[in-house]
Parts: C-alpha cells; sequence; structure tokens
C-alpha cells in the first residue's frame, strides 16, 4: 500500500525533475572501468542466449551443431520455422490462441471477482470484513504445484475434471489473493467522500463501484492485469494437470513440452518451437516494459 | 456528509435497522462470489491435501486412515531427503547469488538514464518469460550437442557434462535460475536505491567518504528493509522451483537435480503413493507458510518504519 501511495503521489512530482535528474547522474557518474566490464558481462550473459535461440532457429540440424554462434549466410533457412508454424503435431501457433482465450477470461472474469469483493472489503469497517481479507491473503501462502492433485481430486468430486471450465475455475481462483489485497490498498487511498457524494446522488453500492471507483483505480488494474496475463501465459503445472492430452486442448507451454520431450535431440524441431513460444511475450515485454517493470515490483514487494 | 446526517437523523430505528441489513446484504453480495470460488478451488483443496496425507490413498481405490506414518516417512526416506538437500541448497545458494547480484546491477544502474533503463530490462527481460521454455533454452545450450560443447570440441576439449554430470546438473541448474531470476532484485532494489535522498549522499561526498564508503554505510542500510523483504521473496520462490526442473534436466541425472514439488509431482503420477506425496506437499506447505508469514511479519514492521 504504501508503495502504491507513494507511487500516485510521487508521480507528478517526478516527471518534470527526471530530465534535470539524467544529466547530474550523467555527470557524476564516472565512467569506470569496472562499470562497463560489469555492463559487458550482463550484456553479453543475458543476451546471447537469446542471440543462439534467434539464430538457429533458421540454421539446418549439421549448421547448428557446426557453428552455434555464426550465422552462416547462406545456409540460413526458413524450412524449419515453417514446418513449425505448419505442424500438425503440438503447434504452438494453435497454442497461441486457446492460451490467449485463457488470459483474457481469467482476467476478465478476476476483475469481474475481485473488484466488487475488494471494494467491500475496503470500505467496511466490521471486524469480520477484515477477517476476509486475511483468510485470502492466506492464499497467498500455497504453493500451487504442491497442492495440484488435491485439485483434481475436488474438480473430479463436482464433475468438471478435466474440462477447460475447471481450469478456468482453478486459475480465476488462484489469481485471487493477490488481486484483492492490491485492489483493497488501492481503494482505500480513495477519499471515501466520492462513494458518499455517489450514494446522495443516488447510486446504489454496484453502480458507486463500477462508475466511480473502478475507473479511478486504473493504475491498480493494469498492474493486476499484467500481473495475471504473465502468470497465466507461462503456466504449466495447471493446464498440464488439470487438462488431459485426450482434451484436444493445450497452451503454448504444455506444445512446448509435449513437443520437445519427443524431438530434444533434434534442434531443427527444437529452436523454431522455442523462439516461437517466447516470440509474442518479448514483442509485449519491449512494447510494455515500463509498466511491466513498476507493476511487478509493486506486485512483488505487496503480494 | 452533513446531508447523510441529516438523512440518517430523519430515519426513525426500524428502518435504520433495515438499512443496516440491506447494506451488510449488498457487502456480501459483492464478497460472496470471490469467497465461494477460492474457498471450492484453493482452501477446500488444502483440506483435501491435510486429509489425504493421513490416509496411504494410491489414486484409485479408497483411502484408509494411516495416522502419522506419511510423516514419518518424511526424514528417513533417501529420496525424500536428497529432495529437501536438493531444494534447501537452491534456494540458500540461489538467494544469495540472486540479492547479491542484484545489490550489484542495481548500485550499478540506479540513475535515471537511457542506457539504464536499457540495461535493467536486459537484466529483467527472462522474468516475463516460462521458466519452462527457459530451460529447454539452456539445455540446448549446455546440453552434450549444446553450443557450448560444440565449440569446445574445435579447441580439442572433451565435452563438459554440463547437466549430465551429477554434481555439475546441480550447479548448472542454480546457474540458470540465478540468470532467469537476479534481474527482478535489480529492478526491486533500484526502486528501493530512487527512494534514497540525494542530498544525504551529496553531503557524505562533501565531507570526503567515498563512494565505496557512502554505499556500504549509507545506501545500503537504507534499503536494507526491501533487501530482507527481497531475500525471503526469492527463498519462498526458489523452495517450489519446479518448470525449470522439468524442462533443464528431467531431475536428472540419477535424481541429482530432483526438487521437493518435482519429487510430489513425479511420485503423484508415476507411483502411487498420493498420501505419502499429499503428506510431503503439507509439509512444503508449511514451510512456505512459514517463510512466507516472515516476509508480511517484516513488511510490517517496515510499514510501520515508514509512518512512524
Amino acid at each position: 500500500m504504501v508503495v502504491l501511495e507513494a507511487e500516485v503521489r510521487e508521480r507528478p512530482k517526478a516527471a518534470p525533475a527526471k530530465g534535470e535528474d539524467a544529466r547530474d547522474t550523467e555527470r557524476k557518474e564516472p565512467r569506470s572501468p569496472v562499470r562497463w566490464a560489469l555492463l559487458g558481462v550482463l550484456f553479453v550473459i543475458m543476451i546471447v542466449p537469446v542471440y543462439l535461440l534467434m539464430v538457429n532457429a533458421f540454421k539446418s540440424q549439421q549448421d547448428i551443431l557446426d557453428n552455434p554462434f555464426s550465422i552462416p549466410l547462406n545456409g540460413l533457412t526458413f524450412e524449419h520455422m515453417s514446418a513449425a508454424i505448419n505442424s500438425p503435431q503440438f503447434n504452438v501457433i494453435d497454442g497461441y490462441g486457446f492460451t490467449l482465450f485463457l488470459v483474457v477470461l481469467v482476467d476478465v472474469l478476476c476483475i469481474v471477482l475481485a473488484g466488487p469483493a475488494a471494494y467491500a472489503i475496503a470500505r467496511s469497517l466490521k471486524r469480520r470484513t477484515q477477517l476476509v481479507l486475511l483468510y485470502f491473503l492466506a492464499g497467498t501462502f500455497i504453493p500451487g504445484a504442491a497442492v495440484i492433485i488435491p485439485v483434481i481430486y475436488v474438480l473430479r468430486e463436482i464433475g468438471l475434471a478435466n474440462t477447460v471450465t475447471g481450469l478456468v475455475a482453478h486459475d480465476v481462483a488462484s489469481t485471487l489473493p493477490v488481486s484483492i489485497f492490491l485492489f483493497v490498498g488501492f481503494i482505500r487511498t480513495i477519499p471515501v467522500d466520492i462513494d458518499n457524494a455517489a450514494t446522495i446522488d443516488g447510486a446504489g453500492r454496484y453502480r458507486t463501484f463500477w462508475s466511480i471507483i473502478f475507473p479511478l483505480m486504473r493504475p491498480a488494474v493494469v498492474t493486476v492485469l499484467i500481473l495475471n496475463s504473465i502468470g497465466i501465459w507461462n503456466d504449466f503445472i495447471s493446464p498440464q494437470n488439470l487438462l488431459s492430452p485426450s482434451s484436444g486442448h493445450y497452451t503454448v507451454t504444455t506444445a512446448v513440452y509435449a513437443g520437445i520431450s519427443q524431438y530434444s535431440t533434434d534442434l531443427t524441431k527444437v529452436f523454431p518451437n522455442l523462439l516461437l513460444a517466447i516470440a509474442p511475450v518479448v514483442i509485449f515485454f519491449i512494447y510494455m516494459q515500463r509498466h511491466i517493470i513498476s507493476g511487478l515490483t509493486v506486485g512483488a514487494v505487496k503480494g | 456528509m452533513v446531508e447523510l446526517a441529516k438523512l440518517n437523523a430523519g430515519l426513525n430505528d426500524r428502518s435504520r435497522r433495515q438499512a443496516r441489513l440491506r447494506e451488510s446484504a449488498v457487502s456480501l453480495g459483492m464478497m460472496g462470489p470471490a469467497v465461494l470460488l477460492y474457498t471450492v478451488m484453493t482452501v477446500v483443496p488444502v483440506g483435501v491435501a491435510v486429509y489425504l496425507s493421513f490416509t496411504d490413498w494410491d489414486g484409485f481405490s479408497t483411502a484408509s486412515f494411516t495416522g502419522l506414518d506419511n510423516y514419518k516417512h518424511l526424514f528417513d526416506d533417501p529420496s525424500s531427503s536428497d529432495a529437501w538437500y536438493v531444494t534447501a541448497l537452491i534456494a540458500a545458494v540461489g538467494t544469495v547469488l540472486m540479492v547479491g547480484l542484484g545489490l550489484v546491477y542495481a548500485l550499478a544502474l540506479k540513475g535515471r538514464s537511457r542506457s539504464n533503463s536499457f540495461f535493467r530490462a536486459v537484466a529483467y527481460f527472462p522474468h516475463v518469460i516460462s521458466a519452462l521454455i527457459l530451460g529447454y533454452l539452456w539445455a540446448a545450450i549446455l546440453g552434450t550437442n549444446g553450443a557450448i560443447n560444440n565449440t569446445l570440441a574445435k579447441f580439442g576439449i572433451e565435452p563438459v557434462g554440463f547437466l549430465f554430470d551429477e554434481q555439475f546438473a546441480l550447479i548448472s541448474l542454480i546457474a540458470v535460475i540465478v540468470w532467469a531470476g537476479f534481474g527482478f532484485n535489480v529492478v526491486l532494489f533500484v526502486a528501493a536505491l530512487q527512494t534514497v535522498p540525494a542530498e544525504l549522499l551529496e553531503a557524505a561526498a562533501i565531507d570526503g567518504a567515498s563512494k565505496r564508503q557512502i554505499n556500504l554505510r549509507i545506501v545500503i542500510p537504507m534499503i536494507s528493509p526491501v533487501v530482507t523483504v527481497a531475500t525471503v521473496l526469492n527463498l519462498v520462490g526458489l523452495i517450489r522451483a519446479y518448470d525449470i526442473v522439468v524442462s533443464l534436466t528431467g531431475g536428472g541425472p540419477a535424481g541429482s537435480t530432483q526438487t521437493f514439488t518435482y519429487l510430489i509431482l513425479a511420485r503423484s503420477f508415476e507411483g502411487t503413493k498420493v498420501g505419502y506425496a499429499t503428506a510431503q506437499a503439507v509439509f512444503l506447505m508449511v514451510v512456505s507458510a512459514v517463510l512466507a508469514l516472515l516476509v508480511t511479519a517484516l513488511r510490517n514492521r517496515q510499514d510501520q518504519a515508514a509512518t512512524s
């Protein structure tokens, strides 16, 4: 909460000071060789794996084995990439569709459920409502991977085993604790007078929330959407265990898992599929970088 | 506010009670769906896990109650204690390296400039990619036919068993985990460092403190609450390591990189000892909860310090 508040309060102040600040640090920071060595090592270590991935996705098996680091200008081929794109089995591109569907559905349901709940918790002064917040908070202590088997057991009991509905229900439930926690913190920074004014104008609680408070929560909503979207997109354990291959649905991660565990020695299958799996996330990251970094920092410190 | 008070004053006792009741009903309606879904999908499974952990359930037949038997085996079963050793080593060494590298790079990249934000993003980007996929990428680089070994072979150097030698595999696993995760600490620490007042550092510099002294004596102590929280967050995250183990080493060679979560899931699906596996899951949950409660306690202390 402190972080959120600080961010909101400081933003207008920080913006004009930024240019000045940048010049300051530029002047003061000595261009020491140690610093450049540090940054050089960082750049090489972080970028070389991605470089290898991109280059080797367009080479033949022999080229990958003989010259993993080089770019053979006349040896580059789109053959294996198009094979991966058109592969009938474990197709990563097909996985995009189902994964995106999951992300959007879970995001929407999470906001619809977490928003009003957080509002009721944030505006209530009753002790028992505060216990509800603690109840949700306890969910952040549970390691999801370790309880996936009991989740299957419960889904079987309520007839949702091996269904997309079951997977979505589990995913939404797993996003609720952190989302509600962040929302409650943020709503508490919005003055109650605004709610009272809406009440006097005749708006009910739902109306007040959705048309007055919710639009004011934009920064918190963006944070939650980013956190959840990345989490669901990258999730492997729940789609792998809650949907069997016979369901016919697979996500990017389960497609990569199924494909690579079969063809791990055929690097012309490994690299193109990995590149296809990483590409959308990296493009999204480059595009949204600033939001993602600030969002995840808030989420982590507070979640 | 005045209007509301007048409105309230105008109501008699009975209708006020009705209004309060309606208010509670609306409140319940707002929280109800979230509470229900969360209870069924998260809390009930935990209860089921606790129940199953006291049985010898094999996943199919009816479970019979065996009391504390599963918990008794938790430490005298060799594969279980090996997994604990691996998990604890990953968590401890990984956390030290990730926090250490995070601090070093945060100090180097704390200034607000374009090049610094570029390098921060470079350090951070693996955090948005699935750990499963990062594991496969590194497996393709470190394997016997991988980029590194093929290049070494050109210089006549024997292939290194990064993933196939028992001791090397664990080192490789920790290295890849640190590679994927330290950038998060960089970003966290940079955010904290930017709140350290510039006047303080200037004053110290005027008093003749060296850059090193300023960092060690002023900057790091000032962000120590964030460092503590990051330490525990890393610990909690690392004792749950799973995806990257699946894709990088598959727990091998010879189980040398099996983490606790990996063991739990492998046992539940391959073997028939679901009861025993859930006992391990419950135990892991307790350890997670203890560490996570520690974060909350530290955070509360930090919040109090911030407000006082």
